[in-house]
């Protein structure tokens, strides 16, 4: 197969390091992206359809990260594309907004069970501050319990006080809890009682580095009746997992139902624009919060993210990405299992996470992860991957050729 | 922002600490005890404690100074970081006979290392002289690292979140260290493990002088291959935050 060449993206990231910090910043970077060793990977595109990039020298990738979420559909779907382009016409970015604002708020409270209203952002980050801040605002009271190894963006409450940047003050009424663990949390509520505005997570832990583990039996409904019982709001951030499990959020994919859930990435297939939705009762809390942006109420997502649910529900995607991951899940791991190496694939199918178990450091899975990205499969090393409903059998096929080959590579270097 | 309790321990393990590799260094300061027979003993109030041995030509550290020939108590770790920032005169309470190494000796051993920790910008010039700062600079941090984890308030945050394993820390063709977490505590070993979780490599000591004072960032030099990072990223992720608080420690 094709080893791809990157001279073209490294001279870019060479051109990108002069006038921007750290050249690409963020998770969509080599250090933060953990892209090891670095070489391997291509790091600016040039365009991109369906299920692929193509990246600055040309090479085409068929693309398991879809932008670390928001592509669902395919890149440049068309029907979303075309409804963004018919709202263009009219307008986007205004002084008063469009009705488009309420007919993509209606469709969510229509799709999202846990939804009475929603409220739209840019960013998951957005939506994740809000729901903290509308919290505290109905609760009156300080602390927020996390539960480790999760992430909730990037705002100053959500990072820890290690971090560059970050205040103790910023973090002080964080408590954090493990995963799956209902009887610690039982015990951070005996310990905080009544001081608790709200519980945050995700559907479940796809944290980096590690597999990812769904929720115990009966894990959701204990928690949501602590909160309950404590009069504590459950927040679900569904910014990562939105709408790839269950057009109705996540909880209800779960069986309970969120306060507050927060989505993003999916929702619009790439257009940006996030939303907060939540029960009745908290209304009129979120109504007397200052909180707004430049673009917040822009209208050409809101036709972009109407299209998107609409087919999204005409296609019943998450029954589709799910059979989609299953394929390539049994598909790698047999390809694996042909040279003697044992793949891990945890998570949900349609977020799957791979981890080579044979090296607890990992360097085998990186080692792994780069032959397959050399050869056009972008996967990363660290972080759980997203499926779209552009991933064809075709590309299916070539991946776990893919991966085929730089497991054979890796048996070379490394024989039994 | 500083806890003076973390940075007495930076002080001892860290800074006095290099002492034996700078002995092992550089030749000036290995001439200086080469006919040194003594020991000298740190005892810190709630702090820590470590002996300094100067035999046959050669330095070690210890901890604990309970066999110490010299000892030289403090009353707080305000006080003995007062004698790294030149502030407080010690006194011994043990040894008097061997106070003589203590105000010759070992005083122009520790400008010596002054020097190289602290250089002139011109002294880098000298291709010996950067080489030996730099390998010193680089035992100083890995060892920080070690301490800031385990003593200073925001260090244990991020060692809560290493998993137990070595993390390999190394210059392309220069010194290599490992920094050993269990139960999130570090403990830095000053050379090549033999099984590591995680690595973090500069690619020459140019980069890695670069990074130490602060002129290029770790982020950046990721991305341009300066710095290779691999295995559990996590650790070397946290031991980033951990070296951010390094360096405003030894500031």
């Amino acid at each position: 197969m094709k080893i791809n060449n990157y001279s073209k993206s490294r001279d870019a990231y060479l051109r990108a390091c002069k006038v921007i910090p750290s050249g690409i910043y963020g998770h969509q970077g080599p250090a933060e992206g953990c892209y090891t060793p670095v070489e391997a990977w291509p790091l600016f595109s040039q365009r991109a359809k369906g299920s692929y990039f193509w990246d600055l020298d040309g090479n085409r990738m068929i693309d398991y990260m879809c932008g670390y979420g928001p592509n669902i559909l395919g890149y440049g779907d068309p029907d979303v594309d075309a409804a963004a382009a018919a709202q263009r016409e009219f307008e986007d970015c205004v002084t008063i907004p469009s009705t488009k604002m309420i007919d993509f708020a209606e469709l969510l409270v229509d799709t999202v069970a846990s939804a009475d209203w929603a409220f739209f952002a840019k960013n998951g980050g957005d939506v994740t501050t809000l729901a903290i801040m509308t919290a505290r605002a109905r609760t009156r009271r300080k602390k927020v319990v996390f539960f480790k190894g999760s992430y909730h963006g990037v705002d100053a409450w959500a990072q820890k006080k290690d971090y560059s940047g970050i205040l103790e003050e910023d973090v002080m009424h964080n408590l954090y809890v493990e995963w799956n663990n209902v009887g610690a949390l039982e015990q951070v509520f005996d310990r905080y009682k009544g001081e608790i505005a709200a519980v945050i997570s995700q559907p479940y832990m796809h944290g980096n580095f590690a597999d990812n583990e769904l929720p115990a039996e009966g894990f959701w409904q204990k928690v949501r009746k602590l909160c309950t019982d404590n009069e504590t709001l459950l927040i679900i951030d569904d910014v990562r997992t939105g709408f790839r499990l269950d057009l109705r959020g996540s909880d209800h994919f779960f069986g309970f139902e969120a306060d507050l859930i927060c989505f993003c990435k999916a929702l619009a297939n790439g257009y940006n624009v996030s939303a907060l939705c939540g029960k009745e009762f908290l209304k009129g809390t979120v109504s007397g919060i200052t909180y707004t942006g430049s673009y917040w109420l822009s209208a050409v997502p809101f036709a972009a993210g109407i299209a998107c649910i609409e087919k999204m529900k005409r296609l019943d995607l998450p029954k589709l990405l799910a059979e989609k991951g299953r394929k390539v899940g049994e598909g790698l791991r047999a390809a694996g299992e042909k040279y003697g190496f044992d793949l891990h694939v945890s998570g949900m199918p349609s977020l799957f996470y791979l981890r080579l178990a044979d090296d607890p450091s990992l360097m085998l899975h990186q080692e792994w992860i780069a032959e397959c990205v050399k050869r056009g499969v972008f996967f990363t090393t660290h972080h759980n991957h997203f499926l779209n409903y552009a991933l064809s059998d075709e590309d299916i096929a070539q991946t776990i050729a893919v991966a085929d080959e730089a497991f054979a590579v890796l048996r070379e270097r490394h024989p039994k | 922002m500083k806890n003076e309790r973390a940075l007495a321990y930076i002080n001892l393990f860290a800074i006095l600490g290099s002492l034996p590799y700078l002995c092992e260094l550089d030749r000036e300061s290995a001439k200086l005890i080469e006919n040194a027979d003594v020991s000298v003993g740190f005892t810190v109030k709630d702090g820590p404690s470590a002996t300094l041995c100067f035999e046959k030509g050669q330095c070690g550290m210890e901890s604990g100074a309970a066999t110490c020939q010299v000892k030289l108590p403090f009353s707080s770790c305000r006080k003995f970081n007062g004698l790294i920032d030149g502030t407080v005169t010690p006194i011994p309470t043990k040894g008097f006979t061997k106070v003589g190494f203590l105000t010759k000796t070992f005083t122009k051993l520790t400008d010596r290392l002054t020097a190289f920790l602290r250089p002139a910008p011109s002294a880098l010039d000298d291709p010996e002289f950067f080489r030996i700062s730099t390998t010193l600079m680089f035992h100083v941090i890995t060892e920080a690292a070690a301490q800031l984890a385990n003593e200073d308030p925001i260090g244990q945050c991020s060692a809560a979140s290493i998993v137990d394993g070595t993390a390999k820390l190394s210059i392309k063709d220069g010194p290599c260290s490992g920094l050993c977490c269990h139960d999130h505590r570090l403990h830095a070993v000053h050379s090549t493990p033999e099984q590591f979780l995680s690595y973090m490599e500069f690619d020459d000591m140019r980069v890695a002088r670069d990074l130490f004072d602060g002129n290029i960032n770790a982020i950046a030099a990721v991305g341009l291959g300066q710095v290779r990072i691999g295995g559990m990223i996590s650790q070397i992720d946290n031991i980033n935050r951990i070296l951010d608080r390094v360096a405003v420690y030894l500031a």
